[in-house]
């Protein structure tokens, strides 16, 4: 479907978002022109410049826009203790919840033998150039719980093995607050064979 | 078309990929209709409990229904008990995905291949039977799909013999030559599944990539790449 003209334009444009259809399209766009000309104003400004100005943390790849981002150029951090996420959106999450104080790595993705994402895409070779300075004591592995996260954490461990760095895995199991009688099989049985001494 | 309802269907996924917000599209092998494509209506919620079974290399059960070539999950329950591949098995699993996905045709029931497959996951979480439980599955998928190689007699008609060597070709099949890169002891073994002597592991390898390459019509298998491409980055340092 081809709509004529820069507004239609406009509303083809604002599907590529996630969640974002045809109909949610056409309801931003007039809104933005009958209601908050203002505000689409400063909305393209400071996407213009985002755009401009937003890209990889030279260190960690997470985004920023300086080279060096905030959590990476804290000296109050400790640099020794590496979370390796699949996306800036998990290390954010983790930031939010305040648990953790070591640095990050995004590798934005995860291996997908299928997908053809492979360890090169993934930055893999920053982050063994880290290794090798010997700088990181400790990784920690949290990528996702599918079966792409786990091959992931697999080779990222051996990675670490191979360099004498330390590699743990997030568990897996109970949520809080979780209760036994909805839980399903597969989470039951992460939860069974991590099981911890009390 | 009318429509199709089926319930607790043994199932595998052997991929899948996001669809819309919440949803997968999930291509499964089942045991009595093959390879079917299923999606899978918002399971990638938060407080979803099926988000947790849908993965690869899990036995499960699966109900769905549907008009079109595309069905819709509605149930799925896990068949305990299940063994979880680890390291470079998941690797391995993958592959033998791939091959199912490249061999198999759509709603062409399989259910021999069905039980391969159970069959070379179950041994692939033992590491040490890795290499054995691939090229037995290997095996078993060309003799399935109707790509079964003669290991019986070569080109001529000629039955093998354990004592002379031969090549191979996808097109002929195994000539003797003096030269040939598979003895025949190796052929009588694999027509066996016998696995025990490590030559013929090494052989077997190089006659499977070899057969399946043939059949592939020049489109590579991605996994096996990816794996090579693993290996090679883990041996480097």
């Amino acid at each position: 479907m081809q709509k004529k003209g820069l507004l239609g334009q406009l509303i083809q444009n604002l599907c590529c978002l996630p969640g974002v259809g045809p109909k949610t399209a056409q309801r931003m766009a007039f809104h933005l022109f009958q209601r908050d000309r203002n505000g689409a104003k400063l909305l393209a400004e400071t996407l213009l410049q985002a755009i401009d100005k937003i890209g990889y943390c030279r260190q960690c790849r997470t985004l920023t826009e300086d080279s060096l981002c905030d959590i990476c150029a804290d000296s109050s951090r400790d640099s020794s203790v590496v979370c390796i996420v699949e996306s800036p959106a998990d290390a954010w999450v983790i930031e939010q919840a305040a648990i953790f104080k070591g640095h990050y790595f995004v590798l934005h993705g995860r291996l997908s033998p299928l997908g053809g994402i492979g360890p090169d895409e993934l930055g893999l070779d920053l982050l063994e150039q880290r290794l090798r300075t010997g700088a990181i004591k400790e990784l920690i592995l949290a990528t996702n719980s599918t079966v792409e996260g786990e091959a992931t954490a697999y080779f990222i461990g051996e990675l670490a093995g191979k360099h004498q760095v330390l590699a743990s895995r997030i568990a897996h199991g109970v949520p809080m607050g979780g209760e036994l009688e909805f839980i399903d099989s597969g989470t039951l049985s992460h939860a069974f064979n991590g099981r911890k001494e009390v | 078309m009318t429509e199709t309802a089926v319930y607790l269907q043994p199932a595998f996924i052997l991929q899948q990929r996001k669809f819309k917000e919440t949803s997968l599209i999930i291509d499964a092998l089942t045991r009595d209709f093959g390879r079917v494509s299923l999606v899978a209506k918002g399971v990638r919620k938060a407080r979803s409990k099926t988000a947790g079974l849908l993965q690869p290399f899990i036995p499960l059960t699966m109900s769905y229904l549907g008009k079109t070539e595309l069905k819709t999950l509605t149930d799925v329950e896990i068949i305990p008990p299940f063994v979880q591949l680890q390291g470079i098995a998941i690797y391995c699993g993958f592959y033998i995905n791939e091959l199912v996905c490249r061999f198999l045709h759509q709603y062409d029931p399989h259910p021999d291949v069905f039980a391969h497959y159970r069959k070379c996951l179950s041994c692939l979480s033992d590491t040490s039977k890795i290499e054995t439980a691939l090229r037995t599955f290997e095996l078993d998928l060309m003799d399935a799909v109707g790509y079964g190689l003669q290991l019986e007699y070569d080109f001529h008609n000629q039955k093998i013999n354990p004592l002379k060597k031969y090549h191979f070709s996808v097109e002929q099949g195994l000539i003797e030559a003096l030269d040939g890169q598979f003895s025949g002891k190796t052929l009588q073994a694999l027509k066996l599944r016998d696995f025990t002597d490590a030559q013929v592991l090494v052989e077997a390898k190089i006659l499977m990539r070899t057969a399946i390459t043939g059949h592939l019509q020049g489109k590579p298998l991605k996994s096996r790449a990816f794996i090579k491409n693993i290996i090679k980055d883990y041996k480097n340092e």
